[in-house]
């Protein structure tokens, strides 16, 4: 009997353990670690942060679920991986203990696999003033969508007593991801201020790192319309310009002081943009785990890239930005030194940006990260599973199966409105979500498979996943029949 | 300094028919079924770890 256990129960930890105890379950203990009581459908904090959903509607408790499909869970927070285990011992994981009961004690979980699926450190530190307990909102945790939905409530009640106010959205650093979320509150919040009949008074600011509007971190779109190919920049900026809103570009985030935030522009232009409301989201890194070997001696350098996230089968080999090519992505998502551990979702360090990066004369790297959420991690997770299926089958002979973000496609539906009559989100599709010049020589992708569309469509579209992926979070029957 | 917002005066702008189209919920739902037609399809091309 072989133990699997995972680290976190996001997205891509969530779905690897409920498909680990289908494939595995019957021969094999499945664990899981997380230092989180709920599980938090994330995409969904958008409408959170705009008072559109409570938070009860985008968490559940884990603890219920993981009961009924009988999956071992510790709510704790996992501090150090042993690999090669300490003193003849089994590999092992130390844990911290976060849930009610023995708060704070440190746990030792032996592993046969282990599937590292942290997701990101929200590092607010990394920018002075950044961050709720800074001077901006965020919407990366249900608790902090609760917090700017009342922010926006504040803001709303003084246009409506007729003072003008600005609203700052966009990312808080030069080296953050998750554009497409700041995206999609940027446009949540103008259909709010809109409904409330005040948006005349509130300038919307978009301030951002993407060199270009419609870059969302994976180097813009090309789309097949109407016999022209078209791009998401073109197709961003005319959303931008119908419903007003201004954009900073190429922006570094350098401080958030009380009503000022303080940036600095890919020409080197610094500059000041007061504020009444900013809803900056922070730049990830790995979170706080380091890893010994069986001497005790610290490997972490070996395991975990400088960004903290843990390193897979990618090409790591810092090679210019102009010379990557689409098979550096990882592929099976095992680590090298120690192939039994896998790092899924956000977890896994990314071998370079997909948007190019660039720097400011003063040397600030200004450089969207690559998105790995939702879709791919989703896939990542399962992959994982599948992998250890096999090793466990058929050993490492076996046909160890394959996810790479180069040969993966990713559905997007970014809110732009809540209501079932008047709601908007654009819809986008993309394959493969890495660009693939080699295969797909002008664009990158492919056009029959790249894909955006703005409508009343998509946000029935974002409204149905949200249901549809809370039901199978929940392991509800037929779960499994949903796709990742 | 000069203004650091992005100049999108030349974006295309929606017709007021691409508007109403975008809002009208009898060509909505039949856009409905066409996006997630899209997305299945795409979902098949790029889902599939074992092959």
């Amino acid at each position: 009997m072989a133990r699997i256990v995972i680290l976190g129960a996001g997205i891509a930890g969530h779905t690897a353990a409920l498909h680990a105890k289908k494939m595995l379950g019957k021969n094999h203990e499945i664990v899981v670690i997380s230092p989180n009581s709920n599980y938090n459908w994330i995409p969904s904090n958008i409408w959170v942060g705009v008072g559109k959903m409570n938070k009860e509607q985008v968490v559940f408790p884990l603890a219920p679920v993981y009961k009924r499909k009988k999956i071992e869970f510790h709510q704790a927070l996992a501090q150090s991986i042993y690999p090669e285990g300490l003193n003849g011992s089994k590999p092992f994981v130390e844990a911290k203990i976060t849930g009610p009961e023995r708060n704070g004690e440190v746990e030792r979980i032996e592993y046969d696999f282990l599937v590292n699926a942290t997701g990101p450190k929200l590092n607010f530190a990394a920018t002075p003033g950044l961050g709720p307990d800074g001077n901006s909102v965020s919407v990366c945790t249900s608790g902090h969508a609760v917090e700017a939905a009342a922010k926006l409530e504040d803001v709303i009640a003084k246009l409506k007593a007729g003072q003008r106010q600005t609203l700052a959205i966009g990312v808080g650093h030069g080296t953050c991801t998750c554009e497409g979320a700041a995206f999609e509150y940027t446009f949540n919040v103008d259909h709010e201020l809109r409904r409330a009949g005040v948006r005349d008074l509130a300038e919307v600011v978009y301030i951002t790192n993407e060199h270009e509007l419609g870059d969302f971190g994976v180097g813009g779109m090309v789309f097949s319309q109407q016999g022209f190919q078209t791009s998401s920049k073109m197709w961003t900026e005319s959303l931008f310009r119908e419903r007003g809103i201004k954009a900073i570009l190429s922006a570094h985030v350098s401080k958030v002081d009380p009503a000022v935030i303080h940036y600095e522009l890919v020409d080197g232009t610094i500059g000041e943009l007061p504020f009444d409301f900013a809803m900056l989201l922070p730049p990830f890194r790995g979170v706080d785990l380091k890893a010994f070997d069986a001497s005790g001696a610290d490997i972490s350098e070996k395991i975990f890239a400088p960004s903290g996230f843990m390193k897979v089968d990618a090409d790591y080999s810092g090679k210019p930005y102009e010379e990557w090519v689409a098979s550096d992505w990882p592929k099976t998502y095992r680590n090298p030194l120690y192939p039994n551990m896998f790092a899924v979702g956000i977890a896994f360090a990314p071998p370079h940006q997909i948007s190019k990066p660039r720097k400011s004369p003063n040397g600030t790297l200004i450089a969207p990260s690559p998105p790995r959420t939702g879709m791919p991690s989703g896939i990542m997770g399962k992959t994982a599973v599948l992998s250890i299926k096999e090793i466990l089958k058929n050993g490492e002979s076996g046909h160890i199966p394959t996810a790479s973000m180069a040969d993966m496609g990713a559905a997007c539906v970014a809110s732009a409105g809540s209501g079932l009559t008047h709601g908007s989100a654009a819809s986008m599709t993309m394959y493969p979500v890495v660009p693939d010049y080699q295969k797909y020589p002008n664009t990158g992708r492919s056009l029959d498979d790249t894909y955006g569309e703005i409508g009343l469509a998509g946000h029935w579209i974002k409204l149905l996943l949200h249901y549809m992926f809370i039901y199978k979070a929940k392991a509800r029957f037929g779960w499994f029949l949903i796709p990742e | 300094m000069n203004d650091p917002m992005e100049d999108i005066n030349r974006a295309p702008l929606p017709t007021e028919k691409t508007l109403k189209q975008r809002k009208n919920v009898l060509m909505q739902l039949m856009r409905f079924a066409a996006i997630n037609i899209k997305m299945i399809k795409m979902i098949r091309k790029g889902h599939h770890p074992m092959e």
